[in-house]
């Protein structure tokens, strides 16, 4: 009876869509650190934390306001308390732990074993109790029995909850972690160096009556004073046997140090690329707009530098860790992750859609751009996409998965090629606009509704007439060019203009032709 | 000037579409290649082919073509290789107009020392079209019609005659939208310097005999303009 009427409870828990939207809301708040909004969250925790310190520090000398007293032993510890029953919530899924066992023996046809379903419930809520960060939760909720004095020591570890929110400190603690084995051999080294000089020494100087170590916790504080290599000084040993033991402690006590920081030395050098990628994917994540380039070569590293010169975000893929190190000597940011994998965009948590501008393929064959350009499709049906074509016969391939534009350089260079016999000098009138380093732009303005009513009364004051070329206007209505067009034509917002002169003449008239209307 | 002959080194995926694009302009047309499948292949794709290694002294072009209206391209697959060819012509032929292709910065700057009058860099071209056609498509769409499709809007070098009503007056003494339904995007002045200067930068420009204006506008229009200033033939 009981079973039936838990069983229910779960399929109604887990069928309900609320429950679920709550659970998740708050496991995202607590656990996801994707989620926008955690670090708001972990920010107000960080000002209790903060608060909480500051209280007890101030209560040792001085009077402390009874209302902050309040605010401190009960409403924090309320907050951290509803936060652990938070945690301890959406540590695991009871409900799906109850269904999936039912089915199983529904399937096997055997008898719902409850008390199967409860030990493995209890069995994982355990796991999260007894947990380092748990047991520091816990404990920084002790000071909420203010009245035991005591307890009140326990709002240090409200400090250590900080590990909790800030995430360098995670990261400290997660490459300590992986030197675990080492840190536990210098553990029971220097701990058994301690014991030995703490008895070696009690025997030597504890019945000598100059000397000041007189009992074993005396002896037990000069030993770890000395290995730490620290030395006080208030306690030293008098006679000769105790201070040959002094110094063999002392030598004993320099391995000790080299070993433990050559231990975080190496742990830190071993996670360094990590640690830089992780920073490297966070701050990814972060850009609002950026164009992604799919593998790394001379061409990317032209066309990324391109970009940036005008003042855009650029991110490269790359499989090769050789070229990636490249790339990030060029001062690009480039992460090493196969682009055509679709497990490396989730990794990466790109938006095609929100932080994509266009996706640029450039690898070093057409088959990989074609499996690049379909993985990207099957993320965003709508981000652009374009492509270096390497031979000719592929281009409908290349069309096929998605791509836009596709860029076949060889076909470009014959093109040129023609223009370059021909009309040598408008050839490199028109090859110098391209590549912007002579000083005067070709550029197109995008024209608003208030551009568009000012177009042509801007462009005939005397400081762009002759100087700033208007090439034309692009009608998006007729989808077709005018050239050198006179007032006589109606410009629609939308509508783009197409002028040739130097970037402060251009950016004069944008400024200009958007200003007067205002006036 | 114009030339009769040309020729295409080598017969790589640059090399053909080169071929393609400028064999119809000349009368006499030939590919010089390395090896006897690029040999075969050309031949195959219909062009007239020879076999050169880059020891030649060049007695085949003297023997072949007329040097003083002859224009090559040199297209090899290995940029080392194309400088050496194109230093090597030039030692031969002083004056012949060499078009060489690079793959970077660094191999365009050799061809330059080489002797070539014109480096086409792929990498750099590449580069540009890709940002130009994502960041300006509309710029991108114009003046690709302009330079290679069909349109009546045409790109043209209009050298000045000695007699022409321009000769002493300056660049912007002309409303030349106004007057001639053109644009004049920039000026070769001899008597300044060799290379051209953008009508943008707002120079006075002293229009002289032999100075030459890159013009945009409708064929009709740069005719008329041509015909104006007493040119017999423009460059189209």
């Amino acid at each position: 009876m009981i079973s039936r009427w838990i069983v229910g409870i779960a399929f109604f828990l887990h069928a309900s869509p609320r429950y679920r939207h709550i659970k998740k809301f708050f496991y995202n708040l607590l656990e996801n650190p994707n989620y926008p909004y955690k670090k708001f969250f972990d920010y107000t925790m960080m000002v209790l934390i903060a608060i909480s310190v500051y209280i007890l520090i101030r209560h040792v000398k001085h009077e402390v306001n009874q209302d902050w007293l309040f605010f401190n032993n009960y409403v924090i510890s309320f907050i951290f308390l509803i936060e652990y029953l938070l945690r301890f919530w959406v540590y695991s899924d009871n409900s799906k732990v109850i269904i999936e066992q039912y089915e199983h023996d529904l399937f096997l046809q055997r008898p719902f074993k409850l008390w199967n379903v409860l030990h493995n419930i209890f069995m994982t809520k355990m796991s999260f109790v007894f947990s380092l960060p748990a047991i520091i939760d816990l404990l920084a909720i002790m000071p909420f029995f203010h009245e035991m004095r005591l307890l009140r020591v326990f709002i240090l570890f409200r400090v250590f909850k900080l590990f909790r929110y800030a995430k360098s400190l995670q990261q400290f603690v997660s490459i300590l972690s992986s030197k675990k084995f080492e840190i536990l051999t210098l553990g029971v080294f220097a701990t058994v160096i301690i014991v030995v000089s703490s008895v070696l020494i009690y025997v030597m100087e504890a019945n000598n009556p100059d000397s000041p170590i007189n009992t074993l916790f005396e002896a037990v504080y000069w030993s770890v004073v000395t290995i730490f290599t620290v030395g006080y000084g208030d306690f030293v040993p008098v006679t000769t046997e105790g201070r040959t033991v002094g110094m063999a402690i002392i030598v004993a006590g320099i391995a000790v140090i080299s070993f433990a920081t050559s231990i975080v030395v190496s742990a830190f050098t071993e996670k360094l690329d990590e640690i830089k990628e992780d920073k490297m994917i966070d701050d990814v994540s972060k850009f609002k707009q950026f164009y992604l380039i799919c593998g790394y070569g001379p061409l990317s590293a032209q066309v990324a530098h391109r970009f940036m010169k005008d003042g855009k975000q650029v991110v490269i893929l790359e499989n090769n860790h050789k070229k990636v190190a490249e790339a990030q000597k060029e001062g690009l940011v480039a992460l090493t992750c196969d682009p055509a994998s679709l497990h490396s965009y989730h990794a990466l948590r790109i938006d095609f859609d929100t932080q994509v501008i266009a996706a640029i393929l450039l690898e070093e064959s057409d088959v990989l751009n074609v499996y690049t350009a379909l993985t990207i499709r099957e993320l965003s049906k709508s981000v652009q996409m374009l492509s270096i074509l390497l031979h000719q016969e592929n281009r409908r391939k290349l069309s096929l998965a998605g791509i836009n534009e596709i860029v076949y350089t060889q076909e470009l260079i014959g093109l040129m090629s023609k223009e370059v016999s021909g009309r040598p000098v408008a050839f490199e009138v028109i090859h110098a606009l391209r590549s912007e380093n002579s000083g005067v732009f070709i550029e197109e303005i995008v024209l608003d509704s208030i551009m568009s009513e000012q177009f042509f009364e801007t462009s005939k004051l005397s400081m762009f007439h002759k100087r700033l070329i208007m090439l034309g206007i692009y009608k998006q209505s007729s989808q077709s060019f005018f050239f050198n067009p006179s007032n006589t034509l109606v410009i629609e917002a939308g509508d783009v203009a197409i002028v040739v002169g130097t970037r402060t003449l251009i950016d004069e008239f944008k400024a200009l032709v958007r200003r007067k209307k205002r006036l | 000037m114009s030339y009769q002959s040309a020729i295409v080194f080598g017969f790589n995926e640059y090399a053909k579409q080169i071929a393609m694009q400028i064999a119809p302009e000349y009368l006499s047309f030939a590919i010089f290649v390395m090896s006897e499948s690029e040999r075969l292949a050309a031949k195959a794709a219909g062009f007239e082919v020879a076999l050169f290694d880059l020891g030649e002294d060049w007695k085949l072009i003297e023997e072949q073509f007329d040097p003083s209206s002859l224009i090559v391209f040199c297209a090899l697959e290995k940029d080392a290789e194309n400088v050496f060819l194109t230093i090597s012509l030039r030692s031969i032929f002083e004056e012949l107009p060499i078009i060489a292709l690079a793959g970077d910065h660094e191999s365009a700057a050799k061809m330059k020392s080489a002797g070539a009058n014109k480096v086409m860099a792929t990498q750099q071209i590449t580069a540009n079209i890709i940002t130009e056609m994502l960041e300006k498509p509309t710029v991108t769409e114009v003046l690709h019609d302009i330079l290679y499709e069909e349109s009546f809007l045409k790109i043209a070098q209009i050298t000045v005659p000695e007699n022409s009503f321009l000769v002493g007056k300056h660049l912007h003494d002309i409303d030349w939208g106004e007057e001639y339904d053109v644009l004049v995007l920039a000026i070769v002045d001899h008597q300044l310097s060799a290379t051209f200067s953008f009508t943008s930068k707002g120079h006075h420009h002293h229009i002289d005999p032999d100075d030459i204006l890159v013009v945009v506008g409708y064929e009709d229009s740069i005719s008329a303009l041509s015909e104006a200033m007493g040119v017999v033939k423009w460059a189209k």
